[in-house]
């Protein structure tokens, strides 16, 4: 079951409203824009958690960031 | 569609318990900074949970790595249980194998994904068919 939506009203550079608009259409914004906060707040939540694992750990070493570029497939 | 890192039992296990597990988890540290740096989805399958899950008095941390906004659950839909099947039929195992099905079938719903997994053998046979699964073993 879908949430109800919230209306939110927000400023932002004239450019960027134009090239969204201009990819997404004037009806494909909500979903844009909604689609956009999600990946801010997890990608902020992301970033948490490896402040708390630095904290643990320090940071990943060479070593493990080559192993784990190595890992990640090509596009 | 995105990019996703795949958490295992293990890779979940790690971050969830870092202190008690530094090597394994500073192997998933790195592969969380990646992707974090590609700006790729961080995704745990929901059967992983059956294998990580103790009890109440034993999730606190498990359940701090799941609160987190950017850690995200993937429920285990009709079509991913199936293709799981299908993979499981393919390479003749048991159902003994089906959370690692499970775990695959899932990392195909994105572009590319990387599954963080402590059992690389098992993944790798079942992701073998697909080059856009990678496989980091921790």
């Amino acid at each position: 079951m879908s949430q109800p939506a919230a209306k939110l009203s927000v400023s932002v550079p004239g450019e960027l409203a134009a090239a969204v608009r201009k990819r997404v259409g004037t009806r494909g914004l909500s979903g844009f824009v909604a689609r956009a906060m999600a990946h801010e707040l997890e990608r902020e939540g992301i970033g948490v958690l490896l402040g708390e694992l630095e904290q643990k750990l320090g940071p990943p070493s060479k070593a493990e960031m080559a192993r784990a570029r190595k890992a990640w497939p090509k596009r | 569609m995105a990019e996703a890192l795949i958490l295992d039992a293990e890779a979940v296990n790690a971050l969830a318990y870092p202190s008690e597990r530094r090597v394994l988890a500073a192997r998933a540290a790195a592969i969380l900074r990646l992707a974090y740096d590609r700006r790729a989805l961080v995704r745990v399958p929901a059967p992983v949970l059956a294998e990580v899950c103790r009890g109440v008095r034993y999730d606190s941390a498990i359940n701090h790595l799941l609160n987190n906004p950017g850690v995200g659950v993937l429920e285990l839909t009709r079509s991913i249980a199936q293709q799981a099947g299908h993979m499981l039929a393919r390479l003749k195992l048991s159902s003994s194998h089906a959370v690692d099905a499970f775990v695959v079938a899932t990392a195909l719903q994105f572009e590319t994904a990387v599954v963080a997994t402590g059992d690389p053998d098992d993944i790798r046979r079942l992701a073998a068919p697909f080059p856009r699964i990678g496989i980091l073993a921790l």
